[in-house]
């Protein structure tokens, strides 16, 4: 599993490619908890996720959540098959903010 | 003569009565002093090494119980030694007399009787037994005379013997303590044997020892996913310790057997853990295997055993060699790695296991049962139609009915799979005529993975539970899915059972069974509570436990079966084929 940080705009776009499970969701928790206590809105591009685990779904709840508290904005972007497939299961589809690509989302919280 | 009668008669019914024999000679002594009228008495009875006389019994106005004097001392000294009685009529006019227990008693003697009591055992020799000493006359003058000398001989006599019979009565009775402890042990010992098999279950097996307790043993039981490990084997020698060596070993295979290790590897960590005690040369052969009964499929190991039978369907038998030294042998001298497996298939025959003590038998007078003779009764029994529990007892029965006693333990162990084989068919038949089946599937096991339980583990369950789905002819979506349930599902093993500690195992068994895709996951942590497994509520937007959702979601079932040996978890997720 790969993570890649870049910021477009003041938003941080977070990358995370290849399978998150339970040995790997703690550097994508890491990860986007770092960019949401640096005070910045966050975009997660999920365009490269083979494989997501309740571990990693917990990943993104925590880090939305943290961001909300703090005003600041979370978004997920290019979502495929797969990761949308859990999301669904979990019923989270209609709970996170969701775009087809990370330029959408970063114009909607930027 | 009839009081001596009627003491010997009262002391005999006392002692036999008595359990403690100090009390009843307690009692004798005041009954001889009573007759013969004493003031005092003591009994003296010699020690083991015969170099003390010890007061064992007093009566009169002094206790002395306890004191001793030496054999080679005082008058009763000179009267055990002398294996003649001694009176001394006025103390004060005897020369020889010392004084020696009024020093310690403070009892002023007069006048002293002292006989001692002896009995002529084997040989003709002399048993000195101790000697009863009366002092100071009743009433008159306080003196003894020749008579009562005479009569305190023939009651002392009387004493004796009772004395004698009560300690061999005492030793009697030792020797039926140690023949209880020794029933009990062997009763533990049966304990260690499984209980006799119910049913069709395909192995059972006989153990009958040549003495109170077994130097053999045997053992099976039934693996988490259904396959039936099983043991049998010999120590050597025949006694207490080879009973205890037996005791060590076959704790060792329920024990580690457990761990769901391959045979070879049982072996060797038995081996391993038997060669720490110091064992005197002491050694075990013996053979560990386990059965499939959904495939008919034996793997075994061989240390140092008697060759196994295999009886074919066919009706042709083959003997399997051992390939390895005896376990307790020096890692140094065997090498100590795994003892080599071999893999057979029974295909609806048997295979049967046994010590020595069955090939070596006698069947007559002279003659031993020998391998021949054994196959000859199997194929017998056979013809009869008779149970592997049946084939088993006409066996054994056939050693014991030589008239001779046994010459070593009889144990014998069979897998039979002639039933197994017989519904595997008809399960074939089945799915041969099941149209949508009629692509040859792959029955059973599909793939079984042993790994540490940690994260690091998840990737491999999932690529194997993808392959293993894909291979059903799950859609890709499906296969996805299952792929999640599996994986939360390791994951609870992981996080929960093992709560992050690196130290069990999981086991992770993909099976194909009756339009079902079966997923078995073992692990050997302490058994976790069903009911404390649930599922969130989805409303209830928070990180964390929806794993449980997940499988509920994608899975037809998930239960917790009880693992079959009590130990650790056994969680069942099922979803059918369509």
């Amino acid at each position: 599993m790969d993570i890649n940080i870049a910021e477009h705009g003041g938003v941080k776009v977070v990358a995370v490619a290849g399978e998150v499970d339970l040995s790997t969701s703690p550097q994508v928790r890491d990860a986007l908890l770092g960019c949401i206590l640096g005070g910045t809105s966050v975009v997660v591009d999920l365009s490269l996720v083979a494989y997501i685990d309740s571990s990693g779904v917990a990943s993104l709840v925590e880090a939305f959540q943290n961001a909300k508290t703090r005003g600041l904005g979370f978004a997920l972007a290019n979502v495929g098959e797969t990761p949308l497939r859990v999301l669904k299961l979990a019923r989270l589809d209609q709970v996170f903010v969701i775009h087809d690509a990370v330029d959408d989302a970063v114009g909607a919280l930027g | 003569m009839s009081e001596q009668l009627d003491l010997l008669a009262k002391m005999g019914r006392d002692f036999a009565a008595s359990r403690d024999i100090e009390v009843t000679m307690s009692l004798a002594l005041a009954r001889i002093a009573d007759l013969v009228g004493a003031e005092g008495g003591a009994l003296f009875l010699l020690d083991d090494e015969g170099r003390n006389l010890t007061c064992h019994a007093s009566y009169g106005p002094v206790d002395i119980r306890g004191m001793f004097v030496g054999v080679d001392q005082g008058i009763v000294g000179r009267s055990v030694t002398n294996n003649v009685s001694e009176m001394v009529r006025d103390v004060s006019v005897d020369q020889n007399f010392q004084n020696t227990l009024d020093e310690q008693s403070g009892f002023t003697t007069r006048s002293v009787l002292c006989a001692p009591m002896a009995v002529r055992g084997a040989g003709d020799v002399t048993e000195r037994i101790g000697a009863i000493e009366l002092v100071n006359k009743t009433g008159g003058d306080g003196l003894f005379a020749d008579a009562d000398l005479k009569f305190l001989e023939a009651l002392v006599a009387s004493a004796g013997l009772a004395i004698l019979n009560a300690r061999m009565t005492g030793e009697l009775a030792e020797k039926e303590v140690m023949r209880r402890e020794l029933e009990l042990a062997a009763e533990i010992q049966r304990g260690l044997l499984p209980p006799p098999s119910e049913g069709e279950f395909p192995v059972s097996g006989v153990n009958r020892p040549a003495r109170v307790v077994s130097g053999d043993f045997f053992d099976h039981f039934i693996l988490y996913d259904g396959r039936i490990a099983f043991t049998l084997a010999d120590v050597s020698g025949k006694g207490m310790n080879a009973a205890l060596l037996m005791a060590k070993s076959a704790s060792l295979f329920r024990c580690l057997g457990k761990e769901d290790l391959r045979p070879g590897r049982l072996l060797q960590r038995i081996n391993a853990e038997i060669c720490e005690t110091s064992l005197r040369g002491m050694f075990v052969t013996m053979v560990a295997g386990v059965y499939d009964p959904a495939t008919g499929r034996v793997v075994l190991a061989n240390a140092g055993h008697e060759p196994p039978l295999l009886h074919k369907a066919d009706g042709t038998f083959k003997n399997l060699e051992a390939s390895a030294p005896p376990v307790g042998i020096p890692i140094e001298l065997s090498g100590g790695g795994p003892v080599p497996e071999e893999v057979l298939h029974l295909d609806g025959g048997a295979l049967y296991i046994f010590t020595d003590g069955v090939t070596e038998g006698y069947v007559t007078d002279k003659e031993e049962l020998g391998v021949d003779g054994l196959k000859a009764m199997i194929e017998e029994a056979l013809r009869e139609g008779l149970t592997p529990d049946q084939r088993l007892d006409r066996v054994a029965a056939r050693l014991t009915t030589s008239g001779k006693p046994l010459r070593d333990d009889v144990t014998i162990l069979v897998i039979d799979d002639a039933a197994n084989a017989q519904a595997r068919s008809q399960d074939a038949t089945a799915r041969a005529d099941d149209t949508l089946a009629s692509t040859a599937p792959i029955v059973g096991s599909l793939c079984r993975l042993s790994l540490p339980g940690r994260a690091q583990s998840l990737i491999m369950v999932r690529r194997a539970v993808e392959a293993s789905a894909t291979s059903c002819g799950f859609s890709k979506e499906q296969t996805q899915d299952i792929v999640l349930a599996v994986d939360e599902a390791c994951q609870n093993v992981v996080r929960h059972a093992y709560a992050g500690a690196l130290d069990g195992d999981m086991v992770v068994d993909i099976r194909r069974e009756n339009g079902e895709f079966l997923v078995l996951i073992r692990d050997f942590a302490p058994a976790v509570d069903p009911a404390t497994i649930k599922s969130r509520d989805l409303d209830d937007v928070r990180p964390g436990g929806l794993g449980v959702h997940f499988i509920r979601e994608v899975m037809d079932t998930m239960d917790y079966l009880p693992p079959p040996d009590g130990q650790g978890n056994l969680l069942r997720l099922k979803k059918a084929i369509l």
